[in-house]
């Protein structure tokens, strides 16, 4: 029973990070109709700022701030690269996924061949904290604590801000009718942008709480998280914000599951299972596509 | 207060508009009429920024706005209620018209309650899913939203399609109540009559042209237009 306790809370920890990249990945689909296959490979490089800052600085809020307002910063600088290819191609979501894919390579390089020569990151233990529980081998760390909490509460705040804000409203206007929101007065340029930085927020805060959790990074986090983070979206339906909280965290639970009952690390190979089994039975995803 | 000058528009190769002149005064009714792909679409998108003028002048209030953005047009207070009573179908009507506000939210609460007056169905279903109201329903929620904004020209296409008679009759009578309370209203129509016992002027188009135009009264009587556009309904 404490085994179970402890991986459903890991689980839950693991599954809300999940949700968050899978909330910020969506929210551009819907807003500015693009794939950003390099979402998590950016939330990735957050962490390397994370960890490089931490190098220099005890100042946690400072260290905070660059983390998240990098994320911020270079996700919006991918907006007039997706706005320059919808002006030649309209806006074709399979162009988008391209033009990512060949970012996640670059942003893969400059981390295997300018940052840390390459070398797996490992956080301060100070920075990643103490265990708060342990059984035996399984442990739920501080890390994991901010991980649940801070993810709740991004996630609380993601559907407070699209379902009762102006701001939300408007965004979900231009998800599902760009043109006639246009025709109504609302700025789509601008609007888009505002998805942008709001996926680099739930990015950075992402990056901040998965360096707790994880203690170390890798120029190939980047590919492996956002091949879940795609999977997810997928088997939830494309751009079901609702599908895509509840798969997020059965994803999370799913592989806490694995690690904790089952011998040797097949976690990975069994959430993909269960995603195939799923898309065989159901194409357009458990919650039916929004995009 | 609209003036547009001799514009050209093509979509590709193919010429959808040429050489249209067309003006509206402060407190009018115009019409655009003409048969299916006559381009009156055409010409109020391009009116609205939202399709590429190739040449010539649209003049608004004084000012160019050829080629400008369409959020700012509308802003500028271009009300364009389009085509086929489009609403934002997954939100309520009442998210519907606070988007349709979206550009003077301090007035909101005034003129929810002057568009309720106008559309009391709109007030019974006010947290309906829009999607789920009827055609009708959706044409006037359409209409409303737009007033929210409070435009200085309304540009209303083709309100009656799809439309139940009795319904298209409701729509003319909010339209007409409309311009007693001083809005200017544009109208694209391609059921002739409906549109010319409303408005006071209209123009004729005929395959991206202008090819008459004059007082609705006039053109009713005329001959041409009656034998092509109003049939044998007279
Ligand atoms: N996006 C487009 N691409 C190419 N041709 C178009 C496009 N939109 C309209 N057209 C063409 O332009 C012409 C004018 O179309 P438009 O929609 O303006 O007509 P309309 O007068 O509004 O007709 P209706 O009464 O059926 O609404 C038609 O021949 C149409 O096929
Ligand atoms: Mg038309």
């Amino acid at each position: 029973m404490e085994v179970f306790i402890a991986q459903l809370l890991n689980g839950l920890s693991l599954g809300s990070m999940y949700v968050l990249l899978v909330l910020g990945f969506n929210l551009m689909l819907l807003v500015a109709k693009i794939i950003q296959f390099a979402y998590p490979h950016l939330v990735v490089l957050s962490m390397y700022v994370c960890w490089g800052m931490l190098k220099y600085t005890s100042n946690v809020f400072l260290v905070i701030l660059a983390s998240i307002g990098s994320c911020i910063a270079i996700n919006i600088a991918t907006e007039p690269i997706f706005r320059l290819l919808a002006k030649r191609h309209g806006l074709d979501i399979n162009v988008s996924f391209v033009v990512s894919m060949s970012m996640t390579l670059v942003i893969t390089d400059i981390m295997s061949h300018l940052l840390n020569y390459g070398f797996p990151i490992a956080f301060p233990s100070k920075w990643i904290g103490k265990s708060v529980i342990g059984f035996g081998l399984i442990t739920f760390s501080s890390g994991q604590a901010y991980a649940l909490f801070g993810g709740i509460a991004a996630v609380l705040a993601f559907f407070y801000l699209l379902y009762r804000t102006r701001q939300g409203r408007v965004l979900r206007a231009i998800s599902e009718n760009s043109l006639l929101s246009s025709i109504i007065g609302i700025p789509t340029i601008k609007t888009r942008v505002i998805s942008y930085a709001i996926a680099g927020l739930l990015g950075g805060l992402t990056a901040i709480m998965l360096s707790k959790m994880l203690g170390s990074a890798s120029p190939a986090l980047g590919d492996f998280v956002g091949m879940k983070i795609i999977a997810t979206s997928i088997v939830a339906g494309l751009g079901n914000l609702k599908g895509g909280l509840v798969c997020g965290l059965l994803l999370g639970i799913t592989e806490s599951m694995a690690i904790g009952y089952l011998p040797g690390s097949w976690s990975n190979a069994i959430s993909f299972m269960m995603m195939l089994i799923v898309m065989l039975i159901k194409p357009e995803g458990l919650f039916g596509i929004k995009a | 207060m609209l003036r547009v000058e001799d514009i050209f528009v093509s979509y590709g190769p193919i010429k959808a508009l040429e050489n249209i002149n067309i003006n509206v005064n402060a407190g009018e009714t115009v019409a655009l009429i003409g048969a299916n792909g006559a381009g009156k679409t055409t010409l109020l998108k391009a009116i609205m920024g939202i399709q590429k003028v190739s040449a010539g002048k649209i003049i608004f209030l004084g000012e160019e706005i050829t080629n400008v953005g369409t959020d700012k047009i509308a802003n500028r207070g271009l009300g364009l209620i389009p085509e086929g009573h489009l609403v934002f179908s997954t939100m309520t009507v009442l998210e519907n018209l606070q988007l349709g506000s979206y550009n003077n939210p301090n007035c909101f609460n005034d003129n929810l309650e002057s568009v309720f007056e106008s559309f009391p169905i709109l007030h019974k279903r006010i947290n309906q899913i829009a999607g789920t109201l009827s055609g009708g329903e959706q044409q006037m929620l359409s209409i409303a939203r737009s007033l929210m904004a409070k435009p200085k020209l309304i540009i209303v296409d083709e309100p009656s399609l799809g439309l139940a008679p009795k319904v298209i009759g409701e729509i003319f009578n909010i339209l007409r109540g409309l311009n007693k309370k001083g809005y200017t209203i544009l109208l694209a129509e391609q059921k002739a009559k409906k549109a010319l016992e409303f408005v006071d002027r209209a123009y004729v188009m005929e395959i991206g042209k202008i090819v008459l135009h004059g007082p609705a009264q006039e053109l009713i009587s005329n001959p041409k237009v009656h034998n092509a556009y109003l049939g044998s309904k007279i």
